[in-house]
């Protein structure tokens, strides 16, 4: 392990981002370990994960391909999903770091282990490395350039240059704020609101967000209708079915297929409602091409 | 003129450079294009016109899904390998697979079009939509672009490669077509001279359709005819493991009354490696090739010293 210059870990943070690049993020963050204390409890802060924990390098990629957002087959977005290669780019870095730099680094975890929140927020991660804030929108976190991004990061002993966080809220965006003036409600509310049977409602007041409420349950159970969660649904009938015949119609179903391939190809279901960030305008012209 | 950003009031992107655009030469991107996943591990890359596939059923058309599309670009490759086709357990290539391969390649290339060509490309999910229907057909793709024909056995053959997986990209890029190839890779002429003799192919003796397999059919004048295909009976062969393995359990495990049959089942190795082949599916994919492994397409690149 070496003692760097500011200007060196200036030079050394910027590589580590552009190998980060290299490797398929769209964007990379860092911020200092010690930072997310004030957000979260002991328990998911990154030195519970890695005592000397000093940077958190976050890396974030693109969803579903710009031509799968103009399908009009709406089960392509369903099924559709994306390579995960922000998982890549920050196991990359990751190895970088303790095969270069001697510092140890680790992917962060981020799959629940136990109930229903993850032991280390990426979304917390992606806003402390400046990549983004939070949206009305389901609260995904925005990138101002890139809109919805998914997120992985690595947490490391190694001291690194930290980005700040954005200083202007990417949402409401100005259009989004004229509607709200307007209508009472943004795009997002709109195609999904809470008050009626959807997930979404804030409150807006000089262009900032002074409330909002996002009804998680109900939106799990729309945005994940493949996968792990409906073949749960789907045991839970096996189980309550009267006789075979009625087990068997469930069990030889399209849907039953379809879940368990979702479950095994699980890249290719990894989203599958979208319809907040269809409308959303943070983003929206860099999803149209030629 | 500036173009304001939709999601940060007041910030400014900088002013936008004047282009002039010119046609580029769209043989040289395709040819780029196309080098690039065969460096990448495709063993072959052509393009097709998607209007080719205008007849086939609606949904599954490639304007279905991208209203935009000018070209189809179709790879194929990952193959098992030769080892894995000569080894004396059928055990090897019943849990192998490498299918996943071909869906990063695509993907890749996908991005690759969108980002630094901005034109829309999509690489079309192999699952299936509603009713087990793919979203596209395959085969049809494959073959309008010219990456094999049809086969008596099923699977799109290449005439050099023989079997291969597909994977399928749609988009908006106007590549010069490739076209289909002008002599259909099977019946190959020594299934053709097997068939006058005994009546039967490689494929469909080693599982023949009148004797508890899946396939037949004639051949006349070298083209196959009359082809007969049991897909039910081949998925059941094929997918020992996997999704329809997972639902034979199940459905014994759920008219079983004796708790402890059940727990048998549930916990025995048969469920276990079920269960394996279903999250780890990229070691399952094909499980049966009996039809493959005697094609004589392709075969002479599934021999090694």
């Amino acid at each position: 392990m070496d003692e760097q210059t500011a200007d060196e870990l200036e030079a050394t943070t910027l590589a580590l981002k552009q190998l980060g690049l290299n490797s398929g993020a769209t964007v990379v963050g860092v911020a200092a370990a010690s930072a997310f204390n004030e957000y979260v409890p002991e328990g998911h802060r990154p030195s519970d994960f890695m005592p000397g924990a000093k940077s958190v390098v976050v890396a974030g990629s693109l969803g579903p391909s710009n031509a799968a957002w103009q399908s009009p087959n709406r089960r392509l977005m369903e099924i559709t999903g994306y390579d995960f290669r922000e998982n890549v780019a920050s196991l990359v870095m990751a190895e970088h770091i303790e095969t270069v730099h001697g510092y140890q680094a680790m992917q962060a975890p981020a799959l629940p282990t136990s109930g229903q929140h993850p032991p280390m927020s990426m979304m917390l991660a992606a806003v402390l490395a400046g990549l983004g804030t939070r949206s009305i929108a389901a609260n995904i976190i925005l990138h101002p350039t890139y809109g919805l991004l998914y997120y992985a990061a690595a947490i490391t002993t190694m001291p690194l240059v930290p980005d700040h966080q954005l200083e202007d809220n990417v949402c409401p965006a100005r259009s989004c704020v004229k509607m709200y003036e307007l209508e009472g409600k943004t795009p997002c509310m709109a195609v999904c609101p809470a008050d009626d049977g959807g997930c979404i409602d804030a409150t807006i007041d000089d262009g900032e967000i002074t409330s909002s409420y996002f009804n998680r349950e109900r939106c799990s159970t729309r945005a994940m209708n493949f996968g792990i969660r409906g073949h749960i649904k789907q045991v839970e009938l096996l189980t309550a079915a009267d006789d075979i015949d009625e087990a068997k119609a469930v069990l030889y179903s399209d849907d039953f297929r379809r879940n368990l391939s979702s479950v095994g190809r699980y890249k290719e279901s990894v989203a599958q409602c979208f319809e907040c960030m269809r409308v959303c305008p943070v983003g929206r012209y860099r999803r149209k091409l030629k | 003129m500036f173009r304001v950003h939709a999601g940060l009031p007041g910030r400014a992107l900088p002013e936008e450079a004047e282009v002039t655009e010119e046609e580029p030469d769209w043989q040289t991107v395709k040819s780029e294009l196309l080098e690039g996943v065969l460096k990448r591990g495709a063993m072959v890359a052509r393009v097709g016109d998607p209007d080719l596939l205008a007849d086939v059923a609606p949904g599954q058309r490639p304007s279905d899904l991208l209203p935009q599309v000018k070209s189809m670009i179709v790879l194929g490759g990952s193959a098992p390998r030769v080892g894995e086709w000569n080894s004396p357990r059928a055990e090897v290539l019943e849990t192998v697979g490498t299918s996943d391969r071909m869906a990063a390649i695509g993907s890749a290339l996908a991005r690759q079009i969108e980002e630094r060509l901005g034109y829309y490309a999509m690489n079309v999910p192999t699952s299936t939509d509603q009713d087990d229907k793919p979203f596209l057909d395959f085969t049809a793709a494959a073959v309008a672009a010219g990456a094999g024909s049809p086969s008596l056995a099923g699977p799109v053959l290449h005439p050099e490669h023989g079997f291969v997986y597909l994977t399928v990209i749609l988009t908006s890029l106007p590549l010069p077509f490739d076209g289909p190839i002008e002599q259909p890779a099977c019946p190959a002429p020594s299934c053709v001279e097997m068939y006058d003799q005994r009546g039967v192919t490689p494929c469909t003796d080693v599982c023949n359709i009148d004797d508890g397999g899946c396939l037949g059919g004639q051949i006349q004048d070298g083209l196959v005819i009359g082809r007969r295909y049991d897909a039910n009976r081949c998925r059941d062969r094929v997918y020992h493991y996997w999704v329809p393995g997972y639902q034979a359990v199940l459905e014994k495990v759920l008219s079983e009354p004796d708790v402890e049959r059940r727990k048998m089942m549930l916990y025995g190795s048969y469920f276990t490696r079920t269960m394996w082949s279903i999250t780890y599916s990229n070691v399952s994919q094909g499980q049966c090739f009996e039809c493959m492994r005697v094609c004589p397409v392709g075969a002479e690149n599934r021999m090694l010293k």
